[in-house]
């Protein structure tokens, strides 16, 4: 108890170390290509210069099918700053991402989903396919190598009961179908739609690895979040004509619908 | 026979975590049940002030975790229930000082000694105390009071039971989770200044095993070193029964939950 006193009194006004969102931009790597790396992204910093020059990326090396070599990464990341971004770490991946990260001296950004716990029996979403833009209140960004909008073949993953306050549940290449709530502060998130059949609190992102056709449907809307294939709407206020009730999330062109159903 | 172990937590602090471990070990002893409460909150002692035997206090939780004692040594006997004993925290020691080993074999020495319940106070917090007092728990009273940030907290320590517990991890079926909804205030409800029940039950998603009011009476018996439940005069002790009567199994009604009738004269002429 003195302990927690003294630790209080100690860091008080030297400074506030807290965990932020900010809005990073991921570079997911497709192909192991330096040289197509750098004109791609050339090309984006080009057509959006205010936007790309100079951004903060990181680098997403989980959808290759093998981690490269140190040289290779190396390469990459030199492919990334020559095209006038600033490379500033890698994404979360497995241990051996982590690993890589260590030995080139590089942070691993976690996006914010790592503090989530997988709900009962769920698996935790790999950071890897996280939505094109992290749910974070800047500019949404399309993903630099758009993902091929893959309907999903597989049947919806239920979720029985609630998810709890950090807790995340994540549907990979299908569905998501919950029949409890989402509580504040919980995560749900689906490559394919999701279907809330409780009340939505937390966040709910569908589409994410970029189905543009992914929709979020909800008995009982009171969202901290919503998103489809990465454009997402933070709600601080919801709606009155919304709150509390069943309602429907698509995609229009890049603009994120909300309507009663 | 092994013992029922029965996880008072929340997250959040100075809810009525300690309140009610009291309070329920004493109804639980008064059905004549065999039970031990112990307090996991080290360094924070205060179980034994609510239980009234802290000048009884030789032994602690850590000293039998350590070896330095044994449990028979440790366990201080209610002056009112002879079938009801205490385990209290060190004072003194590291938030360290508990192993889950050591836990787990105080626990199941309890277990061999014929002890029907095991109500463990858990700390605050989500750290390695209050998982410490989780983890081997069959069933948790979750204790929330009537505000968003504590039903919050709750919600997270609901997620953690499902998940973070031996049961959880050994595919052993969930832990029996309870909900008690305490220092409710119906006044304050009325004007929308707190949650109401119906609030709290709709934002977890399950219903309240109790709802204890706020009442001055659970500060004066806590300073007489008498949980509250040994209170028959109060709306507090009178719902603490009705709570460990409903954990039993016997269904109660709620009471306490609205707002006191209106005076003769308030009803003779209105307003
Ligand atoms: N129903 C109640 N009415 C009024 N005060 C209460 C009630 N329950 C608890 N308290 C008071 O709240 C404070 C914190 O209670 P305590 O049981 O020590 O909480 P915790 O163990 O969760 O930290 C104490 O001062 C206690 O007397
Ligand atoms: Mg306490």
């Amino acid at each position: 108890m003195t302990e927690a006193l003294h630790s209080k009194m100690d860091t008080s006004d030297a400074c506030d170390l807290r965990f932020g969102q900010v809005g990073i931009a991921c570079v997911r790597v497709r192909r192991v290509d330096a040289a197509a790396l750098c004109e791609e992204l050339e090309r984006r910093v080009r057509s959006a210069p205010q936007l790309f020059s100079r951004a903060a990326v990181v680098l997403d090396l989980s959808h290759l099918l093998d981690l490269p070599d140190d040289g290779t990464v190396d390469a990459l990341l030199e492919a990334v700053r020559s095209a006038g971004m600033l490379p500033v770490g890698l994404a979360y991946g497995t241990s051996a991402t982590e690993a890589l990260a260590q030995r080139m001296g590089l942070p691993l950004i976690a996006k914010f989903r790592a503090a989530y716990e997988p709900a009962e029996g769920g698996s935790i979403a790999p950071p890897a396919p996280a939505p094109a833009a992290a749910p974070a209140p800047a500019p949404v960004r399309e993903p630099i190598h758009a993902a091929p909008p893959a309907g999903p073949a597989l049947g919806a993953q239920h979720h029985e009961g609630t998810v709890r306050s950090g807790q995340q549940v994540y549907a990979r290449d299908r569905d998501l179908v919950v029949t409890g709530a989402i509580a504040n502060g919980a995560e749900v998130i689906a490559d394919g739609s999701i279907h809330v059949y409780g009340g939505l609190r937390g966040r709910a992102m569908a589409g994410a690895q970029g189905d543009e056709k992914a929709r979020i449907f909800v008995s009982d809307f009171r969202a901290e979040l919503v998103a489809i294939a990465g454009h997402y709407r933070v709600f601080e206020q919801i709606p009155k004509d919304l709150e509390g009730q069943a309602v429907q999330c698509w995609l229009d062109g890049e603009k994120l619908m909300i309507a009663r159903l | 026979m092994t013992a029922e172990i029965i996880v008072v937590t929340s997250g959040k602090g100075g809810v009525g975590k300690t309140t009610t471990s009291a309070s329920l070990a004493t109804g639980l002893a008064m059905a004549g049940k065999k039970v031990a409460v112990i307090d996991f909150d080290v360094g924070l002692r205060n179980l034994d002030l609510i239980m009234g035997c802290e000048r009884r206090v030789v032994y602690d939780f850590v000293n039998v975790v350590n070896g330095e004692a044994t449990i028979k040594q440790a366990l201080i006997k209610d002056k009112r229930h002879d079938n009801l004993f205490v385990l209290a925290a060190s004072q003194t020691r590291d938030k360290d000082a508990l192993t889950q080993e050591g836990v787990e074999k105080v626990l199941d020495d309890l277990s061999n000694d014929g002890f029907d319940y095991v109500v463990c106070d858990s700390p605050a917090g989500i750290e390695k105390g209050a998982h410490l007092a989780m983890y081997f728990a069959d069933h948790a009273v979750v204790v929330v009071n009537p505000e968003v940030s504590s039903v919050r907290d709750s919600d997270r320590i609901l997620g953690l039971l499902s998940s973070k517990t031996r049961r959880a991890e050994r595919g052993e079926g969930a832990i029996t989770q309870h909900l008690l909804l305490t220092r409710y205030n119906p006044g304050r409800v009325a004007l929308g200044e707190m949650l109401s029940v119906k609030d709290v039950e709709e934002i977890l998603g399950i219903s309240v095993v109790g709802v204890i009011p706020e009442s001055e009476n659970v500060l004066a018996a806590s300073n007489a070193g008498v949980p509250v439940i040994l209170d028959d005069n109060s709306h507090a002790g009178q719902a603490y029964r009705d709570t460990v009567a409903r954990i039993l199994g016997e269904e109660r009604p709620l009471r306490f939950t609205e707002v006191a009738r209106k005076g003769f004269l308030q009803r003779v002429f209105g307003g």
